[in-house]
């Protein structure tokens, strides 16, 4: 196959860094491939997607050593405008790159610049947008579209352009999961029929795996490893050296592996792990499906209570309808559903920034329409999704600081609260950094220690891993654990299931404006069906546990990869199912 | 590099190419202050008491512009603003042309307050043109309109000090001072490096606007004291953006232009 780019020994500075960032990376990206680059935060991705667009070093500066080709041009030969008419670059957070006032306004915008003619841009703009499914949005705002929708617009821009590689930074971590799987299918498309070659780094493992050519692994600026994603995603050890998740399927199988059941490739994919299943048959004894202790109801009155709510829009739009909820004191409550599902909604009438239409909705026994929102603040702390738009101080100890003060505590109690929730967060060394210089998870975590100086009985968490890899998002839930424990009340909003079992113990799924439905954790993950739905992705352990229970005739309410591997022993010989 | 010195790639030579980027500040930073110094054009801070209106608060920005992105892109900037800050905002306009050639100028000249080697000479052509201009401001006052020396020596204080401080090596050691990692050092450097740009501006409009209004000595002495508080104000203001916007731009770790001095 023909090399689109090729990387020969590149190492990069930024201005004023003593560390590079790329360390003599060697890398061929082939025409028409589909290239996945992961690692840790920090590995350097964003930069190589960058340097591949000739945006490093051109437009940043600093130092750069060996050489980078795109179509045979050398990136600091040629400008940045004339290597974008083969490189195609989308970026994380699609709000950033669509500035147009309609859908073929956005898309004519960079053909126009590029000074192509009129007739062909009037050409290009629906086969693009017939591309990504965008057909019939031609007069829309971009602001109007779904989060999916405004990353497919982003890449309809991209390929307007006609390149030879379209670089995706990132493209869905901010959307649901049916977003998700709307870009990666979209590009998958594009890359078989147009011949693209597809560069696209993410954390979304299982997606990965499936749609993958090739995977990159990028740690601290070098390159790892490169390989097909069943060569990179079967070294779990690597990839957790590294701090990042492999697909549970690996996880599992590469357990089941440690514990003497071996296969001759640890399938990667959902569709071979449930292929897998019956070979693994004839390596182990299948455990008698575990027992687990169902959670205890606490009786204790609520400390948070939605009755009949419901909520209609100035524009008519009903978000909530007739949702009635209790939440008890010390609970640790995952909500999930679909992007406009309502679940901001509800979230909103806590804080008592947005009135019921109908019903009520009380903290302890009172009603917050009575509540002012700086009284429901002692008792309520709010992480949203973006914890930025909650920093506003120069220095992490005054942004902790911040609002006491302004609920009446005097210096002494100001700066005893403020020392023992920076403390609590693990803060205290960075206490005179300024906070918007340090990584996101240590953002969220800044804005958390303010929250909790506040003593709060209640911390509501909006997306809280949105944007993190692994380690981050990680971190951010062993915060929210840290509070539970501490007796706190947590409520977590996500996406992301599979990292929810180790926290959360009960979970409300909503859809339209409703509760579809409240239980307990191990429950609900097996809704899967209704999970479905509402356009949630059950975690594969889930879906692996159904198809044993189908093929063992039993159920295995299973929810984690370790679950999983523990319910198989390593006798040899003895088949355990039909 | 310290341990990973050195790569095994041969070090290349940086350079922007194509307009993504004008004297190495990038667009999009141009465009943005640009908007500043535009939406600044609508506080007023000052009466002009010659040719009457009110001074706008850009102005005190102006010398900053020059610092974040060099002579030419800062100047761009500060020109643009101005530009677009005389029709959404006529009533501190001024005299327009006059407005907008003191914005060129004042982010220009600061532009050219260099502590390295590249770029140390350009000083000197606006310092052949600004003491021309202050020989003929003065000719003309003292010859044409008699106002006495004493009055005229009073009067032109913020110039011709203004232009004292830019000759000196003072102008370098603002620099220094700017570039210092103390936010003291950049306070104090702020202050005074806008109190010096400010005031060789305010020389080149007021020889223009003098050569058209002509004031008298009543007027002269009038703006004795009226003149430095207005270039105080300046660069209080200067002083006050400046530090949060350079604190700011160090701490976020944004590109920096690379004219900048900060």
């Amino acid at each position: 196959m023909e090399a689109i780019a090729t990387l020969e020994q590149v190492s990069y500075l930024y201005p004023g860094a003593t560390e590079p960032v790329l360390k003599d990376i060697s890398l061929t990206i082939q025409r028409g491939e589909f290239l996945g680059i992961i690692g840790p935060t920090g590995a350097g991705k964003t930069t190589l997607c960058l340097a591949l667009s000739g945006i490093v070093p051109q437009f940043y500066g600093g130092r750069f050593f060996g050489r980078v080709t795109v179509a045979g041009m050398d990136t600091l030969d040629y400008p940045i405008s004339q290597l974008a008419r083969h490189v195609g670059t989308v970026f994380e957070d699609p709000e950033v790159q669509l500035i147009g006032t309609s859908v073929e306004n956005e898309i004519a915008f960079a053909l126009e610049n590029l000074c192509v003619p009129r007739a062909e841009i009037l050409a290009r703009i629906p086969r693009v947008l017939a591309a990504v499914r965008l057909q019939g949005f031609e007069q829309k705002n971009p602001q109007e579209l779904s989060g999916g929708q405004k990353q497919r617009l982003a890449i309809a821009a991209a390929l307007a352009l006609q390149p030879d590689l379209l670089i995706l930074d990132e493209p869905t971590s901010q959307l649901d999961p049916i977003g998700s799987q709307e870009v990666f299918a979209t590009v998958r498309t594009l890359q078989q029929e147009l011949g693209i070659a597809i560069v696209i780094v993410s954390h979304a493992a299982e997606e990965m795996a499936e749609f993958a050519d090739r995977i990159a692994l990028l740690s601290q600026g070098r390159l790892i490893a490169v390989g097909s994603p069943d060569d990179i995603y079967a070294q779990v050890e690597l990839l957790e050296q590294h701090h990042l998740r492999a697909p549970e399927v690996s996880a599992i199988y590469h357990a089941l592996g440690q514990q003497g059941i071996t296969l001759p490739a640890v399938p990667v994919t959902l569709a071979g792990g449930l292929a897998a299943l019956p070979v693994i048959s004839t390596q182990g004894n299948l455990a008698p499906p575990p027992a687990f202790s169902s959670p205890v109801i606490d009786q204790q009155p609520p400390i948070l209570s939605a009755q009949h709510l419901t909520h209609v829009y100035d524009n008519g739009t009903q978000a909530l309808h007739d949702v009635c909820l209790d939440i008890r004191p010390g609970e640790y409550v995952l909500v999930v559903g679909q992007n406009g599902a309502g679940k901001s909604t509800l979230v909103k009438h806590f804080l008592n920034l947005l009135q019921p239409t109908e019903g009520t909705v009380k903290v302890r026994d009172r009603d917050t329409r009575h509540l002012s929102v700086s009284e429901l603040a002692r008792s309520i702390g709010y992480l949203a999704q973006n914890p930025d738009n909650q920093i506003f101080n120069t220095t992490v100890e005054k942004e902790v600081a911040f609002a006491l003060p302004y609920l009446g505590y005097p210096p002494n109690v100001v700066q005893q609260e403020s020392l023992k929730s920076l403390k609590a967060m693990q803060l205290w060394s960075q206490r005179q950094t300024h906070p918007l210089s340090l990584p996101k998870g240590e953002r969220a975590r800044v804005v958390i220690a303010a929250l909790l100086a506040m003593q709060p009985d209640i911390i509501i968490f909006d997306e809280p891993t949105t944007g993190q890899d692994y380690q981050g998002a990680c971190s951010i839930l062993e915060v929210s654990r840290q509070l539970h424990q501490m007796g706190k009340t947590v409520i977590v909003i996500t996406h992301h299931l599979y990292l929810m079992p180790d926290y959360a113990q009960r979970v409300i799924v909503m859809g339209q404006g409703t509760i579809l439905l409240d239980a307990p954790l191990r429950q609900a993950y097996h809704q899967t069906e209704l999970l479905q739905s509402t356009y949630l992705t059950p975690p594969q352990s889930v879906l692996l546990a159904q198809e044993l229970s189908r093929l063992s005739s039993q159920d295995y309410p299973l929810i984690t990869p370790q679950e999983f591997a523990q319910c198989f022993t390593p006798e040899l010989s003895e088949e355990v199912w039909a | 590099m310290q341990e990973n010195l050195p790569p095994a790639g041969e070090e290349r030579q940086v350079q922007t190419l194509g307009g993504a980027a004008i004297d190495g500040a990038p667009i999009a930073y141009i465009i943005v202050l640009a908007a500043v110094v535009t939406a600044l054009a609508f506080i007023p801070f000052s009466i002009v008491l010659a040719s009457g209106g009110s001074m706008p608060l850009n102005q005190s920005i102006f010398p900053l512009l020059g610092w974040l992105l060099g002579p030419i892109a800062g100047a761009l900037a500060s020109g643009i603003g101005a530009l677009i800050g005389i029709f959404l905002a006529p009533y501190t306009a001024g005299v327009p042309v006059v407005s907008v050639w003191g914005a060129v100028l004042g982010s220009f000249a600061a532009g050219t307050m260099v502590t390295g080697n590249e770029r140390r000479y350009w000083y000197l052509a606006l310092t052949v043109l600004l003491v021309l201009q202050f020989c003929l401001y003065g000719y003309y006052a003292i010859t044409n309109n008699g106002v006495s020396l004493s009055v005229f020596v009073a009067g032109s204080f913020v110039d011709w000090s203004a232009l004292l401080l830019f000759v000196l090596p003072t102008r370098i050691l603002f620099a220094r001072w700017i570039a210092h990692s103390n936010v003291g050092f950049l306070a104090v450097g702020l202050f005074l490096g806008t109190w010096m740009i400010s005031g060789i501006t305010h020389l080149s409009q007021t020889t223009i606007t003098y050569f058209m209004f002509n004031w008298p000595e009543e007027v002269w002495i009038t703006l004795i004291p009226i003149i430095p508080l207005e270039n105080l104000i300046r660069s209080v203001a200067g002083t006050v953006i400046g530090t949060g916007v350079i604190s700011g731009l160090r701490a976020i770790n944004l590109v920096k232009p690379k004219q900048a001095i900060y």
